[in-house]
């Protein structure tokens, strides 16, 4: 399918203004519970979304049918939905300002676009092998996807190819005690399934009962999956820049000022061959690094074209749909510069007592102005005692800010990894937040869980 | 599309022990104020054809937009392929056994809300926003309108072939004030409003416009109201956030595939055991829910599900004892269960069905209405609408916070709190549970962000319940 060609034809039938972004995905995912292959599902889908611009408001219609008729059936529905919206007032987008040269980027990997099922039958049954000799059961997904994505206006258009693939294990033990381990990358070869098993195993197999720990203050080290959640949620409570410009942002009166330790430089980065790359927005707008938070000061926050507008500034390429998704623009490639300690375990041995964090679960905001979140560890979770990782602990409820367990990080370790949970809601959105693992002083816990 | 799929069917009986394909045909319109300007308008339209093969154990689903037959065909050839190649599984469990389902459904509708000029729901959502800009400390006024009609034809190879149609409508309005902190309030219920699978006509009956000054007036208050104090109180849980429990702690925690470990790698596991039918307390006395897919108005309800089971009530909790399960053909028959609960659902075409949630509902119980269980209340909170919410991979100790609360004092309803937060685990908390509202006060809310799966499927579901108390609650937690 040429996604740029039919992006042409969808705005062809939609009018001078118009944008028209086409989103062409194809993947496969194979599921896996118990060392058994459980669910697979395989994808070839696209979605035509046009968006008319008419006084400041914006119709918008989407179809996944690539005929003319229907083509012309949707672009009449945006701009029926346009008119309508004259009942409202006036609204404040201004209309799209598409950049019509884009520099190629390291988004696609040919092999990785096969989307092979037997690579992925052997990816698995090395999990189960893997999980079998350290006496354990898998759990998990191997998936990959190619996503073309065109958009187009009367004036020209653009279009990108990129693929991405992940893989995560789960290692249970017999004791129900579990260990995570997931690997996210463009390329499907670099994907180890029995790395990522024998990681997972041996997490789910440390020795020792659980211990479970009061609800109180500790220093944690949290591994870099744990690190990425965190920031994820930070993107929407504190760099949402409609939220800002609504003054609901956790950021709001705070830009150019303290709001993290000084070791904390987390910037919005998507051309980055580290990171699921993206060379525009859903708006057409060319992506560029965003710095966040630098030195620990508070530096900007995302716009998508409306919220830019309502802010008196420029869209940053942040838009999750064109004419700007009601939920705001959110930063979608996060990364968070590293630090000095050379590994996880340089970070516990400054810790005389404390939480060693693999990944966090159901994390939700409980109020976005403080940052306030709550979540659950799971899959790792451990002592720290004398600067060792001694045994494992009872999962914990987190509740606390996320600006603060920045404020309170000491130190991060050098090595980055781009981390991402394989969540694909909707329409495949593959993105991820590159980070490092970090080492925080009193991170509040609430209680346990698990 | 019925010869096509039919066709389909006839194919796949070759290569695989069962096969099944669905046609889905998804409209959605979503209408939006923010501010008293256009938020969002917009529509999609969507259709293809999802197969799913089961060879040898393995399944397989492949999922194609349209309908031509060749991209049909060839997403049967990729489900095949797909089950193919993964590992073998060592022993096939046969699928509980199901009558072949024949026939057409339309769920009712007085009104269809696609018909009905976009102008005129604008009027009414621009109306009510203009009731929110009514406090000037209110920073940002939403209302919203949404609407979902799909239609699904289902074939099998045990010969099932059944058409629905499944029309949902409904919508909200929420006001946020901001001064330092930031508080929202919303009507008749956060994230979204309130859905029912109905016409416009249910849209019309909230009305919105009606509520609205209230609605920011509450959101003012909140600003100077006292923070919900730590410690441990009796709790009445109303509306929403009662559905939003039952939900999250039950719902969840009786997933067949859950409980038998399927879902391990993203939604999690169940604290509850595959044979505890009968032998496991969830909950007091009081506690009593069935899982019903034929609540009128319920978002859980059809006539078929998405293997074709017809949806029935289902048992799932009685007078505090596990009763049952929400399963399918292949968990039901793993745990020896006669007949699958009717609970495998998919969002669109290219999801294949999971097990999810039908309407979970709480049953009544004899407390008389919500002013009666308050005034037999002495001192409490009453927590109604939901903020934050957040429960372990077990579905055992969670955490929610509302949007408000209501001191009891008493016996009557006292000054409004902000940040009412509470935890608790399971099956302790059901079990503290002494009274529910009786069968006046049972109404259906609206869950419409439901999410699970691998690719992710989101699903609107329904919980009934009526106000029910529960004693010496932790709170003020967060």
């Amino acid at each position: 399918m040429n996604t740029l060609e039919l992006a042409e034809r969808a705005a062809a039938h939609a009018g001078t203004r118009a944008l028209a972004l086409v989103t062409h995905e194809r993947s496969l995912m194979l599921r896996f519970a118990a060392s058994r292959a459980t669910q697979s599902t395989g994808i070839d889908d696209v979605t035509v979304e046009v968006a008319v611009p008419l006084r400041g408001n914006v119709g918008r219609a989407s179809t996944n049918a690539v005929d003319d008729e229907s083509l012309a059936e949707c672009a009449a529905r945006a701009r029926l939905a346009a008119q309508a919206a004259d009942a409202a007032r006036d609204g404040s987008f201004p209309g799209f300002d598409p950049d019509y040269d884009l520099a190629p980027l390291e988004s696609f990997d040919a092999a990785t676009a096969e989307l092979d099922p037997a690579r992925g039958g052997a990816a698995l049954a090395d999990a189960f092998a893997e999980a079998g000799a350290h006496g354990v059961e898998a759990h998990g997904i191997w998936t990959v996807a190619e996503q073309d994505q065109a958009w187009a206006t009367a004036q020209g258009g653009a279009a990108e190819r990129r693929t991405d693939a992940f893989m995560k294990v789960i290692c249970i033990a017999a004791s129900g005690r579990s260990g995570y381990a997931s690997q996210t990358a463009v390329a499907v070869g670099e994907l180890s399934a029995t790395a990522l098993a024998e990681r997972a195993a041996l997490k789910a197999s440390a020795g020792g009962d659980p211990l479970e720990l009061p609800a109180g203050s500790y220093p944690v080290v949290f591994e870099p999956q744990a690190v990425g959640w965190l920031l994820d949620l930070l993107g929407a409570t504190a760099f949402n820049g409609l939220a800002h410009v609504e003054g609901r942002g956790a950021l709001v009166g705070r830009l150019g000022e303290p709001v993290a330790a000084p070791a904390i430089n987390l910037s919005d980065s998507p051309t980055s061959a580290r990171t699921l790359p993206r060379g525009f927005d859903s708006e057409a707008t060319r992506k560029a690094p965003l710095p966040l938070i630098q030195d620990g000061i508070a530096h900007g926050v995302a716009h998508d074209v409306r919220s830019a507008a309502l802010a008196g500034a420029s869209s940053t390429g942040h838009a999750l749909a064109p004419g700007g998704d009601p939920g705001g623009p959110l930063p979608t490639n996060l990364v968070l510069a590293g630090g000095g300690a050379r590994d996880e375990g340089e970070l516990c041995s400054k810790v005389e007592r404390g939480i060693y964090v693999t990944r966090l679960w159901y994390a939700n905001v409980v109020r976005p102005k403080e940052t306030l979140i709550t979540a659950v560890t799971r899959d790792g979770t451990f002592l720290i005692e004398d600067g060792k990782v001694t045994r494992p602990l009872r999962d914990l409820r987190l509740t606390d800010s996320v600006l603060g367990i920045l404020s309170h990080t000491k130190a991060l370790a050098r090595d980055q990894k781009l981390t991402s949970d394989g969540e694909f809601y909707g329409r495949r959105f593959a993105y991820g937040v590159v980070c490092p693992a970090l080492r925080a002083d009193a991170v509040r816990f609430t209680g346990a869980a698990g | 599309m019925r010869d096509l799929l039919a066709d389909l069917i006839d194919s796949a009986r070759a290569r695989a022990g069962y096969a099944d394909a669905r046609f889905v045909r998804s409209r959605v319109q979503r209408l939006s104020t923010r501010n008293g300007t256009l938020d969002q308008l917009s529509s999609s339209e969507s259709e293809g054809i999802g197969v799913r093969v089961r060879v040898g154990g393995a399944w397989g689903f492949a999922a194609v937009r349209g309908t031509d037959r060749k991209d049909a065909e060839a997403a049967l050839a990729r489900a095949l392929a797909i089950a193919e190649a993964q590992p073998a599984v060592p022993e096939e469990t046969p699928l509980a056994p199901e009558p072949a389902a024949q026939g057409k459904w339309a769920s009712p509708v007085a009104r269809d809300p696609f018909e009905v000029p976009l102008e005129d729901k604008l009027a009414i959502l621009l109306a009510a926003d203009a009731g929110l800009r009514t406090e000037p400390g209110v920073k940002l006024t939403l209302a919203r309108f949404s609407a979902f009609q799909t239609d699904k034809i289902f074939a099998s190879t045990e010969g099932a072939l059944c058409e629905q149609r499944i029309t949902e409508c409904g919508g909200g309005i929420a006001a946020v004030a901001v001064d330092g902190d930031s508080q929202i309030r919303s009507y008749p219920a956060s994230h979204g409003g309130h859905v029912a699978q109905a016409g416009y006509e249910h849209f019309l009956s909230l009305e919105l416009p009606g509520h609205a000054p209230r609605v920011a007036s509450e959101a003012m208050e909140l600003l100077s109201a006292p923070a919900c104090p730590p410690g441990r109180r009796t709790l009445i849980l109303a509306g929403e956030q009662l559905g939003l429990q039952v939900h999250e702690s039950v719902g969840h925690a009786v997933e067949l595939d859950r409980v038998l470990g399927r879902e391990a790698s993203y939604a999690g596991t169940s604290f509850v055991p595959a044979d505890g039918i009968g032998s496991l307390r969830f909950g007091s006395d009081h506690v009593s829910v069935t899982a019903d897919a034929t609540n009128p108005g319920g978002l859980g309800s059809f006539r078929w599900d998405d293997e074709g089971v017809e949806g029935r009530p289902v048992p799932i909790v009685r007078e505090g004892m596990l009763a049952g399960f929400l399963s399918s053909r292949e968990t039901a028959a793993e745990i020896g269960l006669e007949r699958s609960g009717g609970c495998m659902r998919a969002e669109g075409f290219e999801r294949q069905p999971i097990v999810r949630m039908t309407n979970v509902n709480l049953e009544p119980g004899d407390a008389g209405s919500l002013e009666d269980l308050i005034a037999d209340t002495g001192d409490g909170l009453l927590i109604e609408t939901n903020r934050s919410w957040s429960i372990d991979n077990r579905r055992l100790h969670f955490q929610f916070e509302g949007e408000a609360a209501w001191e009891i004092t008493g016996g009557e309803r006292g000054r409004l709190l902000r940040n009412p937060s509470y935890a608790g685990v399971t099956p302790e908390f059901w079990g503290s549970c002494d009274a529910v509202c009786s069968a006046g006060e049972w109404e259906l809310i609206s869950l419409l962000d439901c999410g699970k799966g691998e690719p992710g499927q989101v699903m609107r579901v329904s919980h009934g319940t009526a106000p029910a108390r529960f004693r010496d609650v932790e709170v003020g937690v967060a």
